[in-house]
């Protein structure tokens, strides 16, 4: 049997989905499987081991109707918003500020970087310290001299979600620092004489031509950060309990605790959907319109 | 094997048979050789599943071990932080087909959906040889044995709402004598708030702010109130002003606690009382490990409160081991060696001296053990004081819906009619 | 007036950098940015330093009054963990054989995947790729119950290879996703080129865009490294007693209910744990070097 040029064509094609088999394996059994046998659970009244019944939708009804639940998806936009904003600002700017030739690159790409490095169990809790009004920031700074200074959001319900913020950016902004700095280099050193010759001051150059170069490499941190966001857990646990009372909730804390301590599986797995639900709802618009985008450009 | 053709039939029907009986002679002797046992028995080997890490724990969990070595078994030790994630580690262990000798789980309604699975072996064996229905107390009885079968052995009784205080802060404050009643706990918590020192103690979290509403509700609201609600969630009892009066007093407790007790660790605020800058902490047995960390002993630096009143109730909380399913004969032996071993008296005061417990049975020698595990054993042999912590009655899930609405309450203005009616929802 | 931008090395020596008024800035934000990233740090070591006495009293800031070794004896090799009371140096092995399959395996596969999914192109492989990245927004512990009971039917649970495949699965979709992101700022113009050589699939993956990958491995070491390292969850469920990570230890260390607390061993502890992560940020400078890709369409 001779393999005609047609033949050995259709067998080169198949080359590049035969390297994707894992990934195709893991998306079909990992994860679709795995969401969708979520997605069976949160329809039944499973408590610690999946149960073969059908309650219909009381699982979501219970949930929306749970004021924990409802506080915790207030807290997760809010947390999501203000997390990503400030480590693409901080990220990038110590990125491109570490770019500048300065003495000691890599200590203080290090020194960013450790935070990353270290278990949250046990830094969570140095936050907790350093923010609580009575041993912590707030007391040492008035023992100082500052008699009124205040730093109590820690106890506050409305603003404790602010700490975990300023605890998870200390946290995150080393990697996008790294991320942002591979990029960066990644950038053509002619660019940089071609600017100067132009005459453009340095901060334009890096607004205008330089962060458009980086369009993928953003990309890559917000999509990061973003899941970072949804599965925030670690963080909240450490430093607050969701706490005080439930003011520091997340859904992944509402969502495990149900999985775990109260052994009902439905209820965190009709959770879990919710969550990919709004995912999904926010990133399909983009991707819609980046395929419209591409179409229009003509397909590659 | 083939047979050589050329034989004559009827030989041929007799050497077959004859081969039969070969391999049927070989296979009963392989069959017997594996009933026998295999030359001298190897020592019952249990591998346990359990949350005891810190120091303290460590130790006491070792009086088990050393227990189970000296009566002949090896124990092997699979200690995971955090009894949550222990118990799903043991969960997921069995589901996944290499389960442990043996998993911890309190003394509770956990471990009632792995009986429903048929998942645990049954002990009813060594409950019968050992007596369990004589010396264990009936609210540890009633969670053990699942439908006539006993599912777990209890190992410990810990009490979560003793009523701990600084003799330090209370000197400071002017205050002679220990508190009788709650209306003299608040006159001591007034006076300490005059002095200048923190007057509660407390680690704002969840379960700790739960720990404060259940000494409330024994102390204030007394056991019918409590079972009534609790035990049987009964919709008008929470509804009731005596609920309604045990709440607002829960509520009341908050205004005696510092500003900065949101989120912090129940050892820190033990800690406050180590040093003197608190008066009182509503806190479990195991805040006993901490002060003798700090070289304090109950009686001299420290005072403890089980209640108030001769009749207050004392409230049972603990843990046991179950023994997940396996017909492995070896295994069995092991899981069966070790329920025995826990039980037995000499195992049960080594353990509790060390973990800060009071032991499961009140037939014991009690003389080594500090002045509040004493009073704690002496309360115990009084039937009806007995009484079991939320967990024992209420499902997990229940429990920490409870939970919820209690610590909003706490950290929040809500009004109290909405939290009776919250409840009464959760509890349903 | 302008900082002058990063591209000095290519220029003649004469040029002396101006310690101008954006130089002293870009030190200053970086000197300020670093006291704010130390400040954690300055806390957790003079806590370990500090007796639990010293700590009760709670002066948070304060140095250590008589500084000592002790809870870093003990953390190392002393903490109790359960029965046994050695530390957390127990799973430090262990942690190695989990990290280093579970670093080459995935970046391997996430190369492989961004190449394809960039390069190539196959159909319906976008698809795939988009439920891929959807599957990272799933907590990772609602997938725990099936994934057991797959690798129970596997053979694999609670072994070695268990854990690592646990790995491979749960890193996929960043792997995949940093590399297919980071081939797309590759020109075009150089895999047309490669084809037009005669480059097959394989070969232009191994001898040509591996060989520029560099930065990005390295960023996708850092990452794997970093997050198998301090994994706790996924080893403490899949990896099988004999396997336990590094991290079991230390949270049975620094964790617990109703045991006492002893802050300056958890410090201890969680600093030694994370040393080998923070090695690896270390030693990784030497290869975030510039213009290897730009260089690589002139070349």
């Amino acid at each position: 049997m001779t393999t005609t040029r047609a033949g050995r064509r259709r067998l080169r094609r198949l080359v590049p989905w035969g390297a994707l088999l894992p990934m195709a394996l893991t998306v079909l059994v990992g994860y679709l499987g795995t969401a969708l046998w979520s997605l069976r659970v949160s329809l039944s009244s499973s408590r610690t081991f999946p149960q073969d019944d059908f309650v219909g939708l009381a699982q979501y009804e219970r949930l929306f109707t749970n004021e924990r639940w409802l506080l915790s998806l207030q807290n997760l936009a809010v947390y999501g918003v203000l997390f990503i904003a400030a480590c693409m600002v901080i990220g990038f700017l110590l990125a491109v500020f570490i770019d500048q030739k300065v003495q000691g690159e890599g200590l203080l790409r290090t020194v960013f970087l450790y935070p990353y490095a270290m278990s949250f169990v046990a830094t969570g809790l140095v936050w907790q310290w350093v923010l609580n009004p009575g041993s912590g920031l707030q007391e040492a700074v008035r023992r100082m001299g500052w008699p009124e200074f205040s730093f109590d959001w820690i106890i506050d319900q409305d603003k404790v979600i602010y700490t975990i913020v300023i605890a998870s950016v200390w946290q995150a902004s080393g990697l996008v620092m790294a991320l942002m700095l591979a990029g960066l280099r990644g950038i053509d050193e002619d660019l940089w004489k071609a600017a100067r010759i132009d005459g453009i001051p340095a901060w334009r150059v890096y607004l205008s031509i330089v962060l458009p170069m980086l369009g993928s490499t953003v990309a890559t941190v917000f999509v990061l950060l973003f899941t970072g966001v949804v599965k925030v857990f670690d963080s909240v646990v450490s430093m607050t309990q969701g706490g005080p009372g439930t003011a520091s909730d997340v859904p992944a804390k509402f969502i495990m605790d149900h999985l775990f301590g109260r052994a009902n599986i439905a209820l965190a797995s009709a959770g879990s959907m919710v969550l990919l639900a709004t995912v999904l709802a926010l990133v399909a618009p983009v991707l819609y319109a980046r395929s419209r985008g591409a179409a229009g450009k003509g397909l590659q | 094997m083939t047979l050589p053709i050329h034989l004559s039939r009827p030989l041929r029907c007799r050497v077959a048979s004859a081969w039969r009986g070969v391999v049927l002679v070989l296979a009963a002797a392989a069959a017997a050789a594996q009933a026998a046992p295999q030359g001298p028995a190897s020592a019952p080997k249990a591998e346990v599943i359990h949350w005891w890490t810190s120091g303290g724990e460590s130790a006491a969990v070792k009086t088990l071990s050393d227990a189970y070595r000296a009566a002949g078994g090896t124990w092997v030790d699979m200690a995971v932080a955090l009894g949550e994630q222990a118990r799903s580690v043991a969960i997921n262990r069995i589901i996944g087909g290499n389960p442990p000798t043996a998993a911890q789980f309190n003394t509770s309604r956990q471990f009632l959906d792995i009986v429903e699975q048929g998942m645990l072996n049954p002990m009813d064996e060594v409950a019968a040889r050992d007596g369990w229905d004589k010396f264990l107390p009936e609210t540890v009885l009633n969670v053990v044995r699942v439908k006539g079968h006993y599912y777990a052995v209890p190992v410990d009784i810990h009490m979560p709402a003793w009523i701990w205080y600084s003799k330090a802060a209370f000197k400071q404050a002017g205050i002679a004598a220990e508190p009788k009643s709650f209306d003299e706990l608040f006159a001591a918590l007034d006076k300490l708030k005059a002095a200048g020192l923190t007057p509660l103690a407390h680690g704002g979290q969840s379960w700790q702010d739960n720990i404060v509403f259940t000494a409330v509700l024994t102390n204030v609201g007394g056991r019918e109130l409590y079972l009534k609600v609790l035990r049987d969630r009964d919709r008008a009892a929470i509804q009731s002003d005596a609920f309604k009066n045990v709440l607002l007093t829960f509520k009341r407790l908050q205004g005696y606690v510092d500003k900065a007790s949101p989120g912090r660790n129940w050892n820190d605020a033990t800690a406050m009382l180590i040093t003197g800058k608190a008066g009182v902490q509503f806190m479990g047995d195991w805040a006993k490990g901490e002060f003798t960390l700090a070289g304090q002993v109950a009686g001299r630096e420290y005072g403890c409160i089980a209640g108030f009143g001769p009749a207050s109730p004392y409230i049972i909380q603990g843990d046991v081991f179950v023994f997940p399913k396996t017909t492995n004969p070896e295994a069995m032996r092991a899981q069966k060696l070790l329920a025995s071993v826990i039980t037995s008296p000499a195992t049960q005061v080594a353990f509790s001296i060390k973990k800060g417990s009071i032991p499961i049975r009140t037939d014991v020698d009690a003389s080594k053990m500090d002045v509040c595990a004493q009073q704690g054993l002496a309360i115990m042999k009084d039937k009806s004081r007995q009484i079991g912590n939320g967990e024992v009655y209420l499902t997990p899930d229940q429990n920490g819906a409870l939970a919820d609405i209690l610590t909003a309450f706490w950290n929040r203005n809500v009004p109290v009619e909405k939290v009776q009616k919250d409840i009464a929802a959760a509890l349903k | 007036m302008s900082a002058v931008p990063g591209s000095i090395r290519s220029l003649p020596r004469r040029r002396a950098r101006r310690w101008n008024v954006g130089r002293i800035g870009v030190h200053a934000f970086l000197v300020t940015a670093a006291l704010f990233f130390l400040a954690p740090l300055y806390i957790m070591l003079t806590t370990s330093f500090k007796s639990m006495d010293e700590i009760r009293l709670g002066h948070l800031f304060a140095l250590p009054l008589a500084p000592s070794l002790d809870a870093w004896r003990t953390a190392w090799s002393e903490a109790c963990t359960g029965v046994s009371c050695e530390g957390v140096r127990v799973g430090f092995w262990n942690s190695v054989a989990i990290v280093v399959p579970s670093t080459v395996v995935p970046i391997a596969i996430g190369a492989l995947n961004g190449y394809a999914l960039s390069f190539w192109r196959p159909r319906g492989a976008n698809l795939l790729f988009g439920v891929l990245m959807l599957g990272a927004f799933i907590p990772v512990q609602v997938m725990i119950y099936p994934l057991v009971k797959i690798l129970a039917a596997l053979g694999l649970f609670s072994s070695l290879s268990g854990i690592v495949a646990v790995h491979v699965v749960f890193s996929m979709p960043v792997m995949t996703l940093l590399f297919r992101n980071y081939y797309a700022t590759i020109p075009p113009e150089l895999f047309k080129a490669a084809r037009i050589d005669g480059g097959g699939f394989w070969r232009i993956f191994a001898q040509l865009m591996l060989p520029m990958s560099t930065p990005i491995i390295v960023v996708a070491a850092i990452m794997q490294i970093t997050g198998v390292w301090n994994d706790y969850i996924l080893g403490l469920v899949f990896a099988g007693r004999d396997n336990l990570p590094m991290t079991v230890q230390l949270n049975n260390v620094i964790n617990t209910t109703t045991g006492e607390r002893l802050y300056n061993v958890n410090m201890a502890a969680t600093i030694l744990t994370s040393l080998v992560p923070l090695l690896v940020y270390f030693v990784s400078g030497r290869w975030f070097v510039r213009g290897i890709a730009a260089g690589a369409v002139k070349g």
